[in-house]
Protein backbone atom coordinates (compact mmCIF):
# COMPACT_ATOMS: atom_id res chain seq x y z
CA UNK A 1 0.00 0.00 0.00
CA UNK A 2 1.55 3.36 -0.16
CA UNK A 3 -0.26 6.87 -0.77
CA UNK A 4 -0.60 8.31 -4.31
CA UNK A 5 0.06 12.71 -5.19
CA UNK A 6 -2.61 13.67 -7.00
CA UNK A 7 -0.35 15.23 -9.30
CA UNK A 8 0.08 12.43 -11.62
CA UNK A 9 -4.10 12.30 -12.16
CA UNK A 10 -4.24 11.62 -16.05
CA UNK A 11 -7.49 12.44 -17.49
CA UNK A 12 -8.46 12.31 -20.89
CA UNK A 13 -11.52 13.36 -22.83
CA UNK A 14 -12.30 11.96 -26.94
CA UNK A 15 -9.03 11.08 -26.60
CA UNK A 16 -7.35 14.55 -26.31
CA UNK A 17 -4.84 14.11 -23.08
CA UNK A 18 -6.13 17.27 -20.64
CA UNK A 19 -3.78 16.41 -17.77
CA UNK A 20 -1.67 19.51 -18.52
CA UNK A 21 -4.70 21.89 -17.73
CA UNK A 22 -6.34 20.35 -15.05
CA UNK A 23 -6.01 20.14 -11.15
CA UNK A 24 -8.91 18.69 -10.14
CA UNK A 25 -10.84 15.95 -11.29
CA UNK A 26 -13.67 13.37 -9.66
CA UNK A 27 -15.39 10.62 -10.66
CA UNK A 28 -18.80 9.58 -8.60
CA UNK A 29 -20.18 5.98 -9.14
CA UNK A 30 -23.49 5.51 -7.90
CA UNK A 31 -26.40 3.04 -8.06
CA UNK A 32 -29.99 3.60 -7.78
CA UNK A 33 -31.92 2.15 -5.11
CA UNK A 34 -35.26 0.68 -4.86
CA UNK A 35 -37.15 0.35 -1.43
CA UNK A 36 -38.50 -3.41 -1.58
CA UNK A 37 -40.25 -3.09 1.98
CA UNK A 38 -42.91 -5.52 2.68
CA UNK A 39 -45.15 -5.89 5.37
CA UNK A 40 -44.77 -7.23 8.28
CA UNK A 41 -41.18 -5.46 8.08
CA UNK A 42 -39.69 -3.04 10.54
CA UNK A 43 -36.74 -1.17 8.95
CA UNK A 44 -36.62 -0.65 5.22
CA UNK A 45 -35.36 -2.69 2.88
CA UNK A 46 -33.48 -2.12 -0.05
CA UNK A 47 -31.91 -3.06 -3.41
CA UNK A 48 -29.71 -2.18 -6.06
CA UNK A 49 -30.71 -1.17 -9.51
CA UNK A 50 -28.99 0.27 -12.36
CA UNK A 51 -25.57 1.43 -12.56
CA UNK A 52 -24.59 5.37 -13.25
CA UNK A 53 -22.73 8.26 -12.43
CA UNK A 54 -21.10 11.55 -12.99
CA UNK A 55 -17.82 13.46 -13.22
CA UNK A 56 -16.00 16.36 -13.08
CA UNK A 57 -12.96 17.93 -14.38
CA UNK A 58 -11.46 21.41 -13.73
CA UNK A 59 -8.24 23.40 -13.87
CA UNK A 60 -6.30 26.27 -15.67
CA UNK A 61 -7.37 28.02 -18.92
CA UNK A 62 -5.01 26.89 -21.55
CA UNK A 63 -5.42 29.44 -25.15
CA UNK A 64 -3.51 26.45 -26.90
CA UNK A 65 -5.37 25.85 -30.23
CA UNK A 66 -6.50 22.38 -30.62
CA UNK A 67 -5.62 20.45 -27.10
CA UNK A 68 -6.56 23.11 -24.86
CA UNK A 69 -9.66 22.93 -22.46
CA UNK A 70 -11.66 25.67 -24.38
CA UNK A 71 -10.39 23.91 -27.65
CA UNK A 72 -11.08 20.43 -26.56
CA UNK A 73 -14.63 20.11 -24.55
CA UNK A 74 -16.33 23.58 -25.76
CA UNK A 75 -17.66 21.83 -28.73
CA UNK A 76 -18.57 18.56 -26.85
CA UNK A 77 -21.26 20.36 -24.70
CA UNK A 78 -23.83 18.05 -25.48
CA UNK A 79 -22.65 14.71 -27.09
CA UNK A 80 -21.40 11.73 -25.58
CA UNK A 81 -17.71 10.41 -26.06
CA UNK A 82 -14.86 8.62 -24.19
CA UNK A 83 -13.83 9.98 -20.79
CA UNK A 84 -10.55 8.13 -19.69
CA UNK A 85 -9.37 8.57 -15.68
CA UNK A 86 -6.22 7.50 -14.42
CA UNK A 87 -6.05 7.94 -10.91
CA UNK A 88 -2.29 7.23 -10.18
CA UNK A 89 -1.02 7.91 -13.50
CA UNK A 90 -0.12 6.08 -16.89
CA UNK A 91 1.35 3.24 -16.33
CA UNK A 92 1.26 -0.91 -16.62
CA UNK A 93 -0.80 -2.44 -14.24
CA UNK A 94 -2.17 0.72 -13.08
CA UNK A 95 -5.66 1.83 -11.98
CA UNK A 96 -8.15 3.26 -14.86
CA UNK A 97 -11.11 4.35 -15.41
CA UNK A 98 -13.00 4.20 -18.84
CA UNK A 99 -16.60 5.28 -19.92
CA UNK A 100 -18.71 6.85 -22.71
CA UNK A 101 -19.90 10.32 -20.87
CA UNK A 102 -22.73 13.02 -21.54
CA UNK A 103 -20.32 16.52 -21.79
CA UNK A 104 -23.27 18.39 -19.57
CA UNK A 105 -21.74 21.77 -19.20
CA UNK A 106 -18.11 23.51 -19.87
CA UNK A 107 -17.68 26.70 -17.69
CA UNK A 108 -15.19 29.53 -17.77
CA UNK A 109 -14.19 31.91 -14.60
CA UNK A 110 -12.43 35.11 -14.70
CA UNK A 111 -11.44 36.46 -11.57
CA UNK A 112 -9.62 39.52 -11.86
CA UNK A 113 -6.94 38.56 -9.78
CA UNK A 114 -5.54 35.59 -10.99
CA UNK A 115 -5.62 32.81 -13.83
CA UNK A 116 -8.56 32.03 -16.19
CA UNK A 117 -9.82 28.86 -14.60
CA UNK A 118 -12.12 25.76 -16.42
CA UNK A 119 -14.48 23.29 -15.20
CA UNK A 120 -16.19 20.60 -16.73
CA UNK A 121 -19.41 18.21 -15.77
CA UNK A 122 -20.22 14.82 -17.24
CA UNK A 123 -23.11 12.40 -16.63
CA UNK A 124 -21.50 8.81 -17.15
CA UNK A 125 -23.43 7.02 -19.77
CA UNK A 126 -23.19 3.00 -19.84
CA UNK A 127 -21.01 0.60 -17.56
CA UNK A 128 -17.18 1.98 -16.84
CA UNK A 129 -14.45 -0.14 -17.67
CA UNK A 130 -12.30 -0.38 -15.08
CA UNK A 131 -9.66 -2.88 -16.42
CA UNK A 132 -5.92 -1.64 -15.38
CA UNK A 133 -3.87 -0.12 -17.70
CA UNK A 134 -2.36 -3.26 -20.23
CA UNK A 135 1.56 -3.41 -20.29
CA UNK B 1 10.86 26.33 -16.68
CA UNK B 2 14.24 27.49 -16.12
CA UNK B 3 14.76 29.95 -13.78
CA UNK B 4 17.95 31.47 -14.86
CA UNK B 5 16.46 32.22 -18.37
CA UNK B 6 13.35 33.51 -17.32
CA UNK B 7 15.30 36.15 -15.04
CA UNK B 8 17.45 37.11 -18.31
CA UNK B 9 14.40 37.28 -20.07
CA UNK B 10 12.63 39.88 -17.66
CA UNK B 11 15.95 41.82 -18.10
CA UNK B 12 16.27 41.90 -21.78
CA UNK B 13 12.69 42.94 -21.86
CA UNK B 14 13.37 45.96 -19.51
CA UNK B 15 16.12 47.12 -21.45
CA UNK B 16 14.06 49.06 -23.73
CA UNK B 17 12.61 51.54 -21.10
CA UNK B 18 14.41 54.51 -21.25
CA UNK B 19 17.39 55.79 -18.52
CA UNK B 20 18.12 52.34 -16.36
CA UNK B 21 21.22 50.48 -16.22
CA UNK B 22 19.83 46.52 -16.38
CA UNK B 23 20.97 44.15 -13.80
CA UNK B 24 19.82 40.30 -14.28
CA UNK B 25 20.56 39.64 -11.13
CA UNK B 26 21.77 41.14 -7.79
CA UNK B 27 24.61 42.97 -8.65
CA UNK B 28 28.03 43.75 -5.91
CA UNK B 29 27.28 47.01 -6.65
CA UNK B 30 24.93 49.21 -8.39
CA UNK B 31 24.38 52.34 -10.15
CA UNK B 32 21.46 54.28 -9.91
CA UNK B 33 19.01 54.77 -11.58
CA UNK B 34 19.17 51.18 -11.98
CA UNK B 35 16.74 48.04 -12.21
CA UNK B 36 17.58 44.96 -10.47
CA UNK B 37 15.91 41.26 -11.97
CA UNK B 38 16.19 39.49 -8.13
CA UNK B 39 14.75 35.99 -7.09
CA UNK B 40 11.37 35.27 -6.92
CA UNK B 41 9.89 34.41 -3.27
CA UNK B 42 8.93 30.97 -4.49
CA UNK B 43 8.54 28.76 -7.03
CA UNK B 44 5.22 26.52 -6.91
CA UNK B 45 5.57 23.14 -9.15
CA UNK B 46 2.65 21.07 -9.96
CA UNK B 47 0.18 23.47 -10.27
CA UNK B 48 -1.73 21.02 -13.05
CA UNK B 49 -1.46 17.24 -13.23
CA UNK B 50 1.70 15.71 -15.10
CA UNK B 51 3.43 19.16 -14.24
CA UNK B 52 1.58 21.03 -16.86
CA UNK B 53 2.39 24.48 -14.88
CA UNK B 54 4.62 25.90 -12.84
CA UNK B 55 3.88 29.48 -11.28
CA UNK B 56 6.79 31.44 -10.14
CA UNK B 57 5.67 34.00 -6.85
CA UNK B 58 6.34 37.17 -6.13
CA UNK B 59 9.44 37.41 -8.26
CA UNK B 60 11.08 41.50 -7.36
CA UNK B 61 12.40 43.74 -9.50
CA UNK B 62 14.35 46.77 -7.69
CA UNK B 63 13.90 50.14 -9.23
CA UNK B 64 16.62 52.29 -7.69
CA UNK B 65 16.28 55.93 -9.23
CA UNK B 66 16.99 58.58 -7.42
CA UNK B 67 17.84 60.16 -3.98
CA UNK B 68 14.67 59.90 -1.27
CA UNK B 69 15.04 63.98 -0.57
CA UNK B 70 15.71 64.63 -4.73
CA UNK B 71 11.72 65.86 -6.04
CA UNK B 72 13.28 65.09 -9.72
CA UNK B 73 13.93 61.76 -8.37
CA UNK B 74 10.76 61.15 -7.24
CA UNK B 75 9.26 62.39 -10.69
CA UNK B 76 11.80 59.85 -12.11
CA UNK B 77 10.47 57.13 -10.18
CA UNK B 78 6.71 57.49 -10.77
CA UNK B 79 7.15 57.31 -14.33
CA UNK B 80 8.85 53.84 -13.58
CA UNK B 81 6.16 52.29 -11.44
CA UNK B 82 3.14 54.57 -13.13
CA UNK B 83 0.48 51.76 -15.29
CA UNK B 84 1.05 54.32 -18.28
CA UNK B 85 3.64 55.69 -20.70
CA UNK B 86 6.75 55.20 -22.28
CA UNK B 87 8.87 54.33 -18.61
CA UNK B 88 6.10 52.05 -17.24
CA UNK B 89 7.64 48.67 -16.36
CA UNK B 90 3.97 47.52 -16.10
CA UNK B 91 3.38 48.10 -19.32
CA UNK B 92 6.84 47.42 -20.90
CA UNK B 93 6.46 43.67 -19.08
CA UNK B 94 2.72 42.84 -19.72
CA UNK B 95 2.70 44.05 -23.04
CA UNK B 96 5.31 41.28 -24.17
CA UNK B 97 5.08 37.70 -25.17
CA UNK B 98 7.25 36.49 -23.41
CA UNK B 99 9.50 32.97 -24.37
CA UNK B 100 9.87 32.08 -21.23
CA UNK B 101 6.49 32.34 -19.43
CA UNK B 102 2.54 32.07 -20.73
CA UNK B 103 1.94 34.87 -18.46
CA UNK B 104 3.10 37.81 -16.29
CA UNK B 105 1.27 40.39 -14.01
CA UNK B 106 2.86 43.07 -12.43
CA UNK B 107 0.61 42.57 -9.07
CA UNK B 108 2.16 45.22 -6.64
CA UNK B 109 4.89 47.73 -6.09
CA UNK B 110 6.09 48.27 -2.43
CA UNK B 111 8.86 51.54 -1.65
CA UNK B 112 11.62 51.21 0.52
CA UNK B 113 15.20 53.36 1.51
CA UNK B 114 18.43 52.19 0.46
CA UNK B 115 21.72 53.36 1.36
CA UNK B 116 24.43 53.10 -1.82
CA UNK B 117 27.83 54.66 -0.54
CA UNK B 118 26.82 56.81 2.20
CA UNK B 119 23.50 58.63 0.26
CA UNK B 120 19.86 57.29 0.63
CA UNK B 121 17.77 56.30 -2.21
CA UNK B 122 14.16 55.81 -3.07
CA UNK B 123 14.05 52.43 -4.43
CA UNK B 124 11.26 50.80 -5.42
CA UNK B 125 10.21 46.97 -5.42
CA UNK B 126 7.57 45.55 -7.97
CA UNK B 127 5.96 41.99 -7.81
CA UNK B 128 5.60 40.19 -10.43
CA UNK B 129 3.75 36.89 -10.64
CA UNK B 130 4.25 34.75 -14.10
CA UNK B 131 2.64 31.42 -14.88
CA UNK B 132 4.92 28.78 -16.85
CA UNK B 133 5.13 25.59 -18.62
CA UNK B 134 6.14 22.98 -16.76
CA UNK B 135 7.94 19.91 -17.86
CA UNK B 136 5.16 16.94 -18.68
CA UNK B 137 6.25 14.07 -16.90
CA UNK B 138 7.51 11.04 -18.91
Amino acid sequence: MAFIHGKKTFVSLAAKNLSAYTTTSQMEKNSDSHDVTTYGKDAHVFSGGLLGGTGTMSGIYDSTAVTGPRAVIEPLVGTVVEWIRQPEGAGSGLPQDKVQALVLKYTETNPVADMVTWSCDLQLSDVINSTAQAA
Amino acid sequence: MNLASLMQEIATRLGTVPGLRIHAQPPKTITPPAAIVSYPESVQYDQTYGRGMTRVEALKVWLVVGIVTDRAGRDSLSEYVSDEGEKSIKLCLEDYEGETWDDLTVASVEFDVVTIAGVDYMAAGLTINLACQGTPAA
